[in-house]
């Protein structure tokens, strides 16, 4: 294998361009640190890593670096260009949220930190070898434990960045154990080279016990039943920027790699997860998951009272949705899946930044802190709203597209399976929908219904906020009616490199 | 063969069930355990005889009385490794006789750990001992029998640091690893170089094993370097292994030490079983070692055996010498057995399979008998160990004295009558028609000297003369034995008083094991060789013309023992010692050889002084090269300490000045969380993902099974 340095540089220009951002925003926090007030130095921090992104976002756009590096290790090409560009945006969406984050005086060291989960979502989204598969999502990991636990006063912070660190750092022992199994059966730590070496291997206790280490690594990172229970107690604990983060962008890099890995080096060993005809393999353990996630992630959040908390299960139960994808749909399953994660995050992100920002003015994100929004913000109100009936599947809303082209994906027939074969997955989806509405609407009535408490202030979004708020409601409403706009490219993109229906 | 002989896989299985459910069972339900044990091994020792009638019966024609199942174990790339069990007469016999020693040894040890409060865990572990004792038996492939082996190395560990609060203990445990450790490298290397050679660690596989004759001509004709074959150096490291395990020299330090786990275990595992496994594998693998020959008597010309030849001779005679010079009953046992271990290699290179397997088959069952004898003694003095302390104990444990006179004549090799004298003669004979030397010949009969010499040694001063044990022996059981529940008995100052006999289910199986200790002999004799044709495959003939052949050798042996005992008797049983603190009569007659018999030829100073310090010496240069290189990273974490001092001070002054309420507050509720963190929560989710692992996958599992 002869490594050409140039080439690799060229290839991972957007993350390095990310990485010089990070560095240049501790030095500039450095050099600010004695003779600039916080709200300069935050600002002049936020303002640094934004603009590096968005010139990572026109670089990626421009000069389209394409090509792939020996062994699959580094790849870029239309498809993870495209997903690379939305994981920038969401990294900017989250510095956006973090314009009035008062928890820790250290902003430079948090928006590096920022940057560098970026990074490691970036490279998770472009590769295809397992290697640097499981190195970028360390690094992804490693920094997300850390931004977790930023707020450093705060107790609950802390053992929210321990939870999930504990849980995080097992289920990346079960991955990694996982993937040698896999490659022990496969002899290749590529994706595709997997997918060749695993064809028309016989299925045998190894593999399928290599499979399920798989899963639970990455079932931990999409947060899925029952690799889930790190999810609300980190949503709760963390900072409501890093928690839009966790819900936002590494549920796109995550969900784009399993969909990437099941269909490049697992389809060989899918099994069937059709009713009544169960094949053991990939799918039909994704398919357990997937219903476990519907199950438990909408009928756990019925029972919450803190908006956080809810959106954490809201997000495991979104998994789930998604993970539908995975085991439907066949090679269009890249597309819905993506589709799917990509909305979600956008959704989640707004959601969090209205969360973030009833947080910071009434002290808490319980119910009772959001009584009667609607007459001390409507603009807020409003936004959240919508977001919130996106993330319930309301048409038109883009919540409603996605979950409709997943499970349109999962009843399409797909080599030698009928088209009712996951009927049963389907209908739990649909069913488990329809039981998210009681606990979406439910939040929805005690924004819009109830009074407000008597000593409250109105509230007011600082300008971060209020862009990110309103930028991602308005891709709600307008992808949700023109899916196309989104859509178009996507497929665009995965025909381009081969992986279109 | 009959059908329940198709199940002898299962045997193995049995006592790992019972090892299994026992730790689980809380550790207060000791008869459950002992229930378990109890009820596993004798299901163990019914099929084992089922599978035993099951060889009888396709005894005679070529190959018909061996049954193997290969299976797959899990595949690699393109690669398939296979594991396998086999039954044949060599694992039959080894089957009942693992089996019916551990059952009378497991019902000794209701009795003999009737006091101890861990009894649960006791049984436990002698399962998972006996399971793997027993997978080894009837392993068709080396990986499994290696797997097996270690697996008996720990229980082992586990049982010989039974009590391990007892310093000595726990050492002798680490010691008994880490001995035998080396050895296992040899046989792991052996392993994997015959992997290498051969392609197959299966014994038998339809013509592709490495013990069949395709596999064993290609080891037999490949060279390595201009002498060496293959085989040869894969045997020799086999028997590295084997001398690990059986205690030959020079690796027979740890067996001693081995002695500080409770006597049930010396007897079932430093005795009877585990340590013959040494022997088991060299027969195992007969016909790699004997360089390809087959099994046929008198081939122990292969330059391999030819070395398990000479070193089981040096421990015969080295172990006994030492033996002499000991004044713990079990230890004397212990030397004993390293002895009796070396006879069995003489017997296997100079007669092979059928000679060295007898004698450890007889052994198994008066060695045993002995050790359960020296449990029953230990356990009737109230756990005194040191035979200067006893005397005279046939007056009030005459079972008992029954019992370990029958052990002793059998061990000792008394003629005709007892099984000992059969095996270790049939061992004699061949190493007398030896080729290539005959000074293993005349080792073995001075080790068949020393033998009776110190077996009466041991009996006289512990059966006969007057009981020297009332003083001092209160402190010293409390002082040595603390962990055990004091003595129930008052001790009285009257002359052994204390000292009463054992309990039925510690007597019984004395009785059981001293009818087999004579009985056995019979299916050995020069004119019956039952045993050898039963191993060998062809029908035994009845031939009182053969006794004469073997006639010299069974009177220079009778003689032999008649001299020793003799000498014994004359020694120690006519003038008894009268007080603990006397010298050894041989002491003023051997003057410093007997001071360094006594403190074992000096092998653990010597061990001491050179591997030992040796690594100490390595462990230093490594701790200091360490710091040398860590010197920087302390400064730093020195550095790092400093800082995280000033955030806490920083955040303290955070909390004062944020007033004393909130204060308060956040602390109770700080505590609060980290209680529930504490009380398991983060342990809870954990087990939550690791339960959702397992499902997933014996779901998956399952389903590919139904599928």
């Amino acid at each position: 294998m002869v490594v050409n340095y140039a080439q690799l540089a060229w290839l991972a220009s957007a993350e390095v361009l990310l990485v010089i951002t990070a560095l240049a925003v501790l030095a500039v926090d450095l050099k600010l640190r004695s003779s600039a007030t916080p709200e300069r130095r935050r600002s002049v921090a936020l303002g640094l890593g934004a603009t590096g992104c968005a010139l990572g976002i026109v670089w990626l756009l421009v000069a389209a670096p394409d090509g792939s590096a020996p062994g699959g290790m580094l790849v870029s090409d239309a498809l993870t260009r495209l997903v690379k560009v939305i994981l920038l945006a969401l990294t900017v969406g989250t510095l956006g949220l973090s314009g009035r984050s008062t928890f820790t005086p250290h902003v430079g060291e948090y928006v590096a930190v920022i940057l560098l989960g970026g990074v490691g979502m970036m490279l998770i989204a472009g590769t295809e070898n397992v290697l640097m598969m499981f190195l970028a999502l360390e690094l992804a990991s490693l920094s997300l434990y850390i931004l977790a636990g930023f707020a450093k006063r705060d107790p609950r912070s802390m053992e929210a960045a321990l939870k999930y660190f504990l849980f995080g750092g097992m289920a990346a022992a079960f991955l990694l154990f996982g993937l040698s199994f896999v490659y022990g059966v496969s002899g290749s730590i590529e994706f595709r080279g997997m997918g060749a070496g695993l064809a028309g291997q016989k299925m045998i206790p190894l593999l399928l016990v290599g499979l399920v280490m798989v899963l639970v690594g990455l079932g931990f990172k999409v947060a899925a039943v029952p690799f889930h229970f790190w999810a609300p107690d980190a949503y709760e604990g963390a900072p409501t920027p890093v928690a839009a983060f966790i819900a936002a962008g590494s549920k796109v890099a995550a969900f784009f790699l399993v969909a990437k890995l099941s269909l490049l080096a697992f389809a060989q060993v899918g099994g069937s997860a059709a009713w009544g005809a169960f094949v053991p393999g990939w799918t039909p353990l994704v398919a357990v998951v997937a219903a476990a996630s519907m199950l438990v992630g909408n009928f756990a959040a019925l029972a919450q009272r803190n908006v956080k908390r809810l959106l954490a299960y809201s997000a495991v139960a979104h998994a789930g949705y998604a993970l539908v994808g995975v085991v439907g749909a066949g090679s269009g399953s890249v597309a819905t899946v993506t589709f799917y994660a990509a909305t979600y995050a956008v959704t989640a992100l707004g959601a969090f930044g209205v969360v973030g920002v009833v947080e910071a003015v009434a002290g808490g994100s319980d119910f009772s802190h959001f009584a009667g929004l609607s007459r001390r913000s409507p603009g807020l109100a409003l936004a959240f709203g919508i977001l919130v009936l996106s993330l319930a599947g309301i048409p038109p809303l883009v919540g409603f597209f996605a979950k409709f082209y997943v499970f349109l994906g999962a009843l399409t027939p797909v080599g030698g399976q009928g088209p009712m074969a996951l009927l049963w997955l389907v209908g739990l989806g649909i069913a488990t929908t329809c039981v998210s509405f009681y606990y979406y609407l439910r939040l929805l009535k005690v924004v819009f219904v109830e009074d407000p408490p008597a000593d409250s202030r109105t509230i007011s979004p600082g300008v971060g906020e209020w862009a990110v708020v309103v930028v991602t409601t308005v891709l709600v409403v307008l992808v949700g009616c023109a899916p196309a706009l989104f859509l178009g490219p996507l497929q665009a993109a995965l025909a381009s490199v081969g992986l279109g229906r | 063969m009959i059908s329940t002989a198709s199940y002898f896989w299962m045997i193995p299985l049995l006592p790992l069930f019972a090892a299994g459910l026992s730790a689980v069972l809380p550790r207060t339900a000791r008869r459950a355990s002992a229930a378990l044990a109890i009820g596993s091994m004798g299901l163990a020792f019914v099929l084992s005889v089922s599978a035993f009638i099951g060889t009888l019966a396709g005894h005679g024609s070529e190959h018909g009385a061996r049954s193997v199942v290969n299976f797959d174990w899990f595949h690699l790339g393109t690669g398939v490794v296979r594991l396998g069990v086999l039954l044949d007469p060599l694992a039959a016999v080894m089957l009942v006789m693992v089996s019916f020693v551990g059952l009378l040894i497991f019902i000794f040890s209701v009795g003999y750990m009737e006091h101890d409060a861990n009894g649960g865990r006791f049984f436990c572990f002698l399962s998972l001992f006996a399971a793997a004792m027993l997978g080894l038996t009837i392993s068709n492939s080396l990986i499994l029998l290696f797997a097996c082996w270690e697996g008996m190395g720990v229980a082992s560990y586990l049982l010989i640091g039974f009590w391990f609060h007892k310093p000595a203990a726990a050492a002798a445990a680490k010691k008994a690893f880490v001995v035998t450790r080396i050895g296992d490298i040899g046989l792991f290397l052996g392993l994997l170089w015959l992997y290498g050679e051969a392609g197959s660690l299966l014994l038998f596989d339809a013509g592709r094993g490495c013990l069949e004759p395709g596999a064993l001509a290609l080891v037999t004709t490949t060279k390595v370097g201009s002498s060496l074959t293959a085989a040869a150096g894969i045997g020799l490291l086999l028997f590295v292994g084997a001398v690990g395990k059986s205690g030959q020299l020079p690796l027979h330090v740890w067996l001693p030490d081995a002695m500080e786990g409770p006597t049930p275990v010396s007897a079932l595992i430093h005795a009877a079983t585990m340590v013959a496994a040494g022997v088991f594998l060299v027969a195992r693998v007969f016909p790699l070692m004997a360089g390809g020959d087959g099994v046929t008597v008198g081939s122990g010309t292969s330059g391999v055996l030819q070395v398990i030849a000479w070193v089981g001779a040096s421990t015969a005679v080295f172990a006994a010498l030492i033996a002499v010079g000991q004044n713990d009953i079990k230890r004397i046992l212990a030397y004993s057995t390293v002895s009796q271990l070396g006879y069995m290699f003489l017997g296997l290179a100079t007669g092979g399979v059928a000679v060295g397997m007898f004698h450890l088959i007889t052994h198994a069952f008066f060695k045993a008998l002995l050790f359960l004898g020296s449990g029953s003694v230990i356990h009737g003095c109230h756990e005194e160990q040191d035979i200067r302390r006893m005397g005279g104990l046939r007056r009030w444990m005459p079972v008992t004295f029954a019992a370990y006179a029958v052990g002793m004549m059998a061990l000792a090799g008394v003629p005709l009558v007892f099984s000992g004298f059969w095996s270790k003669d049939e061992i004699l004979h061949s190493a007398w028609l030896w080729e290539p030397s005959r000074w293993p010949f005349v080792m073995g009969v001075l080790g068949a000297f020393l033998t009776a010499f110190y077996m009466t040694r041991q009996v006289a001063e512990v059966f006969f003369g007057e009981y020297r044990g009332a003083t001092g022996r209160v402190a010293h059981a409390a002082a040595d034995k603390g962990h055990r529940q004091k003595s129930h008995h008052p001790v009285q100052a009257a002359h052994g008083d204390g000292v009463h006999e054992s309990p039925w289910v510690m007597t019984g199986p004395l009785i059981l094991l001293g009818v087999f200790a004579v009985l056995l002999g019979v299916i050995g004799t020069p004119a019956w060789p039952w045993f050898e044709a039963y191993l060998g495959g062809h029908e035994a003939v009845f031939d009182l013309g053969r006794l004469s052949h073997a006639a010299p050798v069974m009177i220079v042996s009778a003689v032999v023992v008649a001299a020793g005992m003799g000498l014994g008797w004359m020694l120690y049983g006519k003038r008894p010692r009268t007080s603990p603190e006397s010298p050894d009569v041989l002491e003023p007659v051997l003057g410093g050889f007997h001071r360094a018999l006594a403190r074992r030829l000096y092998v653990d100073e010597l061990y001491d002084v050179t591997v030992v310090a040796g690594h100490r010496l390595l462990s230093r240069l490594a701790n200091w090269m360490d710091l040398l290189f860590i010197g920087g990273v302390v400064v730093l974490v020195g550095w790092v300490s400093n800082a995280a001092a000033y955030v806490m001070r920083w955040a303290d002054e955070l909390f004062v000045n944020a007033g004393f309420d909130a204060g308060c507050g956040t602390v109770g509720w700080l505590g609060r969380r980290v209680s529930k963190l504490q009380g398991g929560r983060a342990r809870g989710y954990l087990a939550g993902m690791a339960l959702g692992v397992v499902a997933l996958g014996a779901w998956v599992l399952w389903g590919m099974n139904v599928g």
